[in-house]
């Protein structure tokens, strides 16, 4: 139609050459047509600066003069991995009143206020298997920001007042584990998989909150808290050079001192296949999460596992148990890496209780067929290419790329992994995968946890063997 | 950009503001200099920053229908036809449109009989089986030309790997994230979305919807808790009810039903599309009037007529449930346009956010009856007048009565009082701080242009309205506290522990 119009005028006014050229211009190419591709402009990798203190603590730097705003980040080596039994949460106490209790020169009711009136912030935590700080802030702030955080990681006093508040939040939060069913899955799921009692899964109760002490708190801190046991990253508006002088001047007195990092703990797993059951009477919907034990990221079979999650996860089980089924908004299958402690293998999906067990055979389903038969050549292709297309966005951002840098450093993986691991995807085949599905995946082997109301299942949960009832009634305070 | 480039924005804001705050908002302008628009014949807006840090680009599309546009029987909708969104095109997600638009009209036709009979007040079960039968044959057949999710793959292959969507009370909201030389497809694959959307597999989608609302709403105390308050705080205005719908609508809503609300609400002229990355603006105005230029216009649909009329008293709603306590009180307010909305964050930011806030202070750190509190504006949305609201979590042993009590003395102070100039600096700075971090990442940005153009009026007020925060007086606060949070026109709303064992 256009054609034509152009075609008569083109006879009258304008040479063919030109409208053809037009013409060309001017044409919608359909989603499906070919595109061109112009190469995609250079990624352009910023230089870090790599040093390491005196007192043995390692810095990372970079600029980014984008926005008049500097962040500031540490990994220490500590966790949750390293308290005693009987103290549950002393980890996680000790990294929160870190900041909440004050310094030696400043108590931490004056931080919070003083803080947040220069917009800065300053965080301190302690996870399962690293602790950190956080600063952000307005530049003009720097100075005082980082004569804080080093008082803080220096001079920390653990005020009684503020071990009493952290313990009131640990105790509500205890009170409060059993009100959202997502909840009360996912952490019993994970002690399914590796133990009630064990590191990476246990939980506390009134009586390790009980039990924690101020010296208790110090003792941790002391044990982990050294810079050279740590690395700190720093990104924003500033000059290397400068911004390295300072954290030296900040940090002179801090002494290294050695650090005995107790073993991390062993998972002792058992492939069995077993069924649990947790009674929420209350849900009109399922709660399902099955699976067993995974791996690290530094095995060899992490290439082919990576994208197998992909296929297992997107093309399997989201196409086929929401869209085709219309069984459940949110649903995967995922082959879990860490990278210093084997991650978990679950599939999950929340379903009407009317199709909990119809569900569970599906997904089970699912795994078998991924350990039986080669994925297409189609699937393989399109994991890979949405991998290697996406892989820009890892370098879109300074922070992204330092952060990346220090937690490969961090946990002792090459700094470059994510280029080795690109190339090693770019290599996976259809056999690497089924071969890797064969070795890592059990379908006969799940451990099937259903968090939900059975008198309305479509079928009875025994029909998927005999399931053991978990209680998960709270345990009263000690004296209680 | 570089400091250089920029000293006589240095020159001119130096005499304006504290020194301090030159570099901040330097910053600011210098972002909104490389800001540009452009709006197609057929209305829809284009807001563009070209950023060329790194090789990708965000691209957000702002539909502006969200679940305040539905009515009775068809609550949900907005948010359904998002999923639809989903579902490709007369191209994507098919293998062969021809024969599946035979079907379609058939299944509808089918699926109305079926209900039709079903609400009979005698109806015939025989009937009833059979249509379901047919129903389910005609499924069968129509599947056979799907392409699942086709339109996800195609995107995904090219590097979307963040992908999404979401439907609030004011908006319909839809992401992509990808390399920046595949600009002209994601022009090819979005024009084609909204320009010849079919709607397949629409019957199995509502299911996973239905799955949606247990999960995020139906299973939660805190879920069932924000349903149940905002019918009570809003008894005419839309706003009353939540974006995922009630089930019942949900089972009913039918095929035809969406295209109609499509057609209504998808007009160009009612989208706005903001793209913040390497991009280049002149090739991507071409690009814009090439594919988006040719879906034809519909006028803009009327907007919501019903304004929720004062409270005549305090309202009070309980939801039982297998939790312990949590309390919301919501204050109406009125919408983000307002010239009261600055003083309003200010006020919710000084009495509500952080650990230096009245109520953190006073609630968490001194009596210990909560572990959680905060204050926020914008519920459920901004487009219309809303509420501010507070939240608190008691800690073990204590109630959401005394929290109530705590909040309520800590606005009386503010009432009388008013604030300090401590804590209107600290807002302010806090503020600025905020603005700068938000802009940082190109799908937030993106998000921020859109809503401050469609929300706002103009996406220019993301960089402009730091100066009315900066104006914000002791006096403003007060004002506004007292004529807002007055007690007799709240509504109170409280998760209660049922009676049972932990």
């Amino acid at each position: 139609m256009f054609k034509s119009r152009l075609a008569r005028k083109s006879a009258r006014f304008i040479p063919v050459f030109v409208f053809l050229f037009y013409a060309s211009l001017l044409a919608q190419k359909g989603p499906k047509e070919e595109f061109q591709f112009p190469p995609l402009n250079p990624i352009q990798m910023p230089k870090i600066e790599q040093i390491t203190l005196k007192n043995g603590l390692r810095l990372f730097l970079v600029e980014d003069h984008n926005y008049p705003t500097i962040n500031i980040r540490a990994r220490v080596y500590t966790g949750s991995i390293y308290e005693p039994a009987g103290k549950i949460g002393l980890a996680s106490i000790t990294g929160s009143v870190l900041r909440t209790g004050g310094t030696k020169n400043i108590t931490g009711d004056q931080l919070d206020k003083e803080l947040e009136t220069m917009a800065a912030s300053i965080e301190t935590y302690i996870g399962t298997n690293s602790g950190g700080i956080s600063v952000s802030l307005l530049k003009d702030n720097l100075d005082r920001c980082l004569s804080l955080a080093a008082d803080i990681l220096m001079n920390p006093v653990f005020s009684e007042d503020k071990i009493e508040l952290a313990k009131v939040e640990m105790r509500s939060s205890i009170s409060r584990r059993n009100d959202e069913v997502g909840g009360i899955a996912d952490r019993e799921f994970t002690k399914v998989i590796y133990g009630a009692a064990h590191p990476y899964a246990r939980q506390q109760e009134y009586a390790d909150v009980e039990a924690i002490t101020r010296a208790d708190i110090i003792d941790f801190y002391d044990r982990y808290f050294h810079p050279n046991n740590m690395m700190l990253a720093v990104w924003g508006d500033f000059k290397t050079k400068e911004m390295a002088d300072k954290i030296k001047k900040v940090f002179k007195d801090w002494q290294s001192r050695p650090v005995e990092l107790p073993p991390k703990p062993e998972v002792r797993y058992e492939n069995r296949y077993s069924v649990y059951y947790i009674d929420k009477p209350d849900v009109n919907q399922s709660n399902i999460l099955l699976g067993h034990l995974g791996g690290l990221m530094n095995n060899p079979d992490y290439p082919a596992l990576t994208v197998m999650n992909f296929i297992l996860s997107w093309d399997r089980m989201f196409k086929k148990i929401r869209t085709d089924e219309g069984l459940a908004y949110s649903v995967w299958g995922y082959y879990g890496s860490n990278y210093d402690y084997p991650g978990v293998f679950s599939v999950g999906a929340q379903t009407k209780s009317q199709s909990t067990v119809y569900a569970i055979e599906l997904m089970v389903k699912e795994m078998k067929r991924i350990t039986g038969e080669e994925v297409t050549d189609e699937e393989l292709k399109k994991a890979k290419d949405q991998y290697l297309n996406s892989f820009v966005f890892k370098f879109d951002s300074q922070a992204k790329i330092i952060n990346e840098m220090m937690t490969y450093t961090f946990f002792g993986y090459p700094v470059d992994f994510a280029d080795r691991l690109k190339e090693k995807i770019e290599q996976v085949s259809k056999t690497d995968i089924l071969q890797a599905a064969k070795k890592y995946l059990h379908p006969d082997q799940v451990r099937i946890l259903v968090v939900g109301n059975q008198k309305e299942f479509d079928k009875p949960l025994s029909s998927l063997g005999e399931a053991e009832v978990i209680d998960i009634t709270i345990p009263p305070p000690p004296g209680k | 950009m570089r400091l250089k480039a920029n000293l006589f924005f240095l020159l001119f804001l130096l005499p304006a503001l504290g020194l301090f705050d030159t570099v901040y908002s330097q910053s600011l302008e210098a972002i909104k200099a490389a800001v540009q628009e452009f709006t197609l014949d057929n209305g829809m807006k284009f807001i563009v920053l070209e950023r060329h840090e790194a090789p990708v680009a965000s691209f957000h599309v702002y539909a502006n229908v969200g679940s305040v546009n539905e009515t009775y029987g068809i609550t949900g909708i907005s948010h359904l036809l998002e999923h639809m969104a989903f579902k490709g095109s007369k191209v994507v997600g098919t293998s062969n449109y021809g024969a599946e638009k035979e079907l379609f009209p058939k299944i509808d036709d089918l699926y109305d009989k079926l209900n039709k009979e079903k609400e009979k007040v005698r109806p015939d079960t025989a009937l009833i089986a059979r249509y379901t039968k047919e129903l389910e044959d005609l499924f069968a057949q129509a599947k056979k030309y799907v392409v699942n999710n086709e339109y996800i793959d195609m995107m995904m292959r090219e590097g979307d790997t963040g992908i999404n969507a979401y439907t609030s009370w004011d908006a319909t909201q839809y992401i992509n994230s990808l390399p920046s030389n595949r600009l002209e497809f994601w022009m090819s694959m979005t024009s084609d979305r909204f320009l010849n959307p079919v709607f397949r597999e629409f019957y199995k989608e509502k299911d996973v919807v239905m799955e949606e609302r247990r999960l995020g709403l139906e299973t939660q105390p805190i879920g069932k808790l924000i349903e149940d308050f905002l019918a009570v705080t809003f008894k005419a205005h839309p706003y009353h009810h939540h974006v995922i719908g009630h089930m019942s609508d949900l089972e009913k809503i039918t095929h035809q039903d969406v295209i109609e609300y499509f057609s209504r609400y998808y007009s160009p002229s009612n989208l706005t599309a903001a793209i913040v990355g390497d991009v280049k603006i002149d090739e991507l105005r071409d690009l814009a009037r090439l594919y988006f230029g040719r879906i034809p216009s519909n006028p803009r649909p009327e907007q919501v007529r019903t304004v929720e009329p004062e409270q005549w008293g305090e309202r009070q709603v309980k939801v039982k449930a297998k939790s312990q306590p949590i309390l919301v009180v919501g204050y109406h307010r009125p919408a983000a346009g307002h010239e009261d909305n600055s003083a309003l964050e200010a006020l919710a930011n000084i009495i509500g956010q952080g650990r230096s806030s009245r109520l953190y202070e006073k609630l968490v750190k001194e009596k210990r009856i909560a572990i959680q509190v905060g204050t926020f504006n914008g519920f459920p949305g901004n487009k219309f007048p809303n509420l501010i609201a507070f939240l608190a979590v008691s800690s073990m042993g204590h109630t959401s009565a005394e929290c109530l009590a705590a909040i309520d003395e800590e606005i009386a102070k503010i009432k009388e009082e008013s604030v300090s100039a401590e804590d209107l600096q600290k807002y302010k700075r806090s503020t600025m701080k905020g603005l700068l971090d938000s802009m940082k990442a190109n799908d937030n940005m993106a998000a921020q242009l859109t809503f401050n153009d469609v929300v706002l009026g103009d996406w220019r007020l993301l960089f402009d309205d730091i100066k009315k925060v900066e104006a914000i007086t002791a006096e403003d606060v007060k004002r506004v506290a007292g004529k807002y949070l007055v007690a007799d026109y709240r509504t109170i709303g409280e998760v209660v522990p049922e009676e049972s064992t932990n």
